[in-house]
């Protein structure tokens, strides 16, 4: 059973059709990486699995279980509401531009979402966070105010903070694409470890090579559809559809 | 000369009591009727930019008619209406007419400085506190009010000090604020003396509100 299952989304803002029927399924452990031009509607996807934004029709099916069921916007799925939150919890999102609470210290973003909506004790939130802030290089900036941080670091801390949930799924809209040049390889290192460990990921990314090492799956957009999917190897040496060659000739 | 100031400064002492009494009126209504308007405010902005479209228009319309009409007029409203709607109360409820006339007025404006200091957060923090699976009042409660609230003490600060300063209107309804107090002497005495120590007690207020309310924006910009 996929983690992720989409059937012929689409979504509409007014009068313009952003995506356009987007199926996509993702398996257990799966890294798949979206790439595609401005305005492809990559974000709007990742942003409509999180329900950060409604979709127009087309259904949305987390782990088994239908999250959306739209025609016309109307949800034709039967979750109750806690039962559609417990199924959001299953999916951490990573920001482009990290979205981190500026008056919280690093610790405290990362321990503060299982302490307030799973429950958790301070105590056993807070040692968790410090074990997460380990994994991501971060052990001497716990106790720091985010506006101490580079974008790297804060990008780490988003990263440590969604995990923190223990989602089954990662989405990562363009983690990468508010740094400078020289901090992309700390994050990407963090997120290529997570892959490595079997975590399932769904990474909108600008950075070819990243995609290329890490991605079980390349995902081309353009205009609201996808238009190719392939393994790495596959699309990089071979692209079938017109625009994905003319995009990565663009890019590469 | 020598004469005429000490005669001055004996009298301007003699004066000190009366109006301290009379500026604890000043300083008692004003104080509470900026607290009760910062929590109707909360709540007023919070409609303001809530989904409902029917709340919305109430709490717009809120604002409209108390930003939209003299505080004058709403005082001297609610001084004659309120032995209306409630018999057990009298024209001589003058205070509490005054507390709440100012309290509402007060409420719509500071509505607006709230809303504006909510929706100057970047969108993104909301989204990633919905994202962490925070409820829309979690995420109020924790991550966007105490974020505004550095935005918020300036403005609410201001507001005070206008409030402070507008109360003197309730000498319309014969309530004894400093304002009143200071013309009542002014009257009797027949000399323009008494409005000394008075503006002094006026500067006073405003200077110790204006330096607590640095400190409170200092204190929430502490992160930055
Ligand atoms: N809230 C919104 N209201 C109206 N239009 C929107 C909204 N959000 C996105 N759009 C439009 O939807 C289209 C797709 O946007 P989206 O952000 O999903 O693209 P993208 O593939 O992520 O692009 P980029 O690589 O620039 O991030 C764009 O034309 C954008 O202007
Ligand atoms: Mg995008």
């Amino acid at each position: 059973m996929p983690l992720i299952e989409t059937q012929n989304i689409t979504k509409r803002f007014g009068e313009l059709e952003v995506l356009k029927g987007i199926s996509l399924t993702v398996q257990k452990g799966e890294t798949i990486c979206v790439i595609g031009p401005s305005g492809a509607g990559k974000s709007t996807f990742l942003r409509a699995l999180n329900h950060l934004e409604s979709i127009t029709s087309g259904k949305i099916i987390i782990d088994g279980e239908v999250l959306d069921d739209r025609e016309n916007g109307i949800n034709k799925s039967i979750l109750t509401k806690q039962q559609e939150s417990d199924i959001l919890l299953e999916m951490g999102m990573v920001f482009q531009r990290f979205n981190i609470f500026p008056h919280k210290t690093v610790l405290e973003n990362v321990a503060l979402a299982p302490e307030k909506v799973r429950k958790v004790s301070k105590a056993d939130a807070e040692k968790r966070a410090r074990d997460l802030l380990e994994t991501v290089g971060l052990t001497d900036k716990t106790d720091v105010y985010p506006a101490k941080l580079s974008g790297g670091q804060l990008q780490r801390v988003a990263i440590a903070r969604a995990l923190a949930m223990d989602p089954k799924i990662m989405l990562f809209d363009e983690p990468t694409s508010a740094l400078d040049p020289e901090l992309v390889g700390e994050v990407l290192n963090v997120i290529r470890k997570l892959a490595q460990d079997g975590m399932t990921m769904l990474i909108v990314t600008h950075e070819i090579g990243f995609a290329r090492d890490v991605a079980d799956s390349i995902v081309f957009m353009a205009d609201g559809l996808i238009l190719e999917q392939a393994p790495p190897a596959e699309i990089f040496a071979n692209p079938k559809n017109e625009k994905t060659k003319s995009f990565l000739q663009a890019v590469l | 000369m020598f004469e005429s100031i000490l005669h001055g400064l004996r009298q301007i002492a003699g004066w000190i009591i009366p109006l301290a009494q009379a500026a604890e009126v000043t300083l008692a209504l004003s104080v509470i009727s900026v607290v009760i308007g910062i929590i109707g405010g909360v709540f007023i902005a919070l409609g303001r930019i809530s989904r409902g479209k029917i709340l919305k228009r109430i709490c717009g319309a809120y604002i409209f008619v108390f930003r939209g009409t003299p505080l004058l007029m709403q005082l001297f409203f609610l001084w004659t209406a309120l032995p209306l709607a409630i018999p057990a109360l009298t024209m001589q409820n003058r205070f509490l007419a005054a507390v709440i006339a100012f309290s509402l007025n007060s409420a719509a404006y500071q509505a607006e400085i709230i809303r504006a200091a909510i929706q100057s957060i970047d969108p993104g923090q909301m989204e990633a506190a919905k994202s962490l699976g925070l409820t829309y009042s979690q995420a109020m409660r924790l991550i966007i009010f105490p974020q505004s609230i550095k935005r918020l003490v300036p403005p609410i600060g201001n507001e005070f000090i206008m409030v402070l300063k507008d109360t003197s209107l309730v000498q319309m309804i014969s309530l004894v604020d400093l304002m009143k107090k200071t013309n009542q002497i002014q009257s009797s005495a027949a000399t323009a003396l008494v409005y000394l120590p008075s503006a002094v007690m006026y500067l006073i207020f405003t200077g110790v509100f204006t330096w607590l309310f640095n400190r409170l924006e200092k204190h929430h910009a502490r992160y930055e």
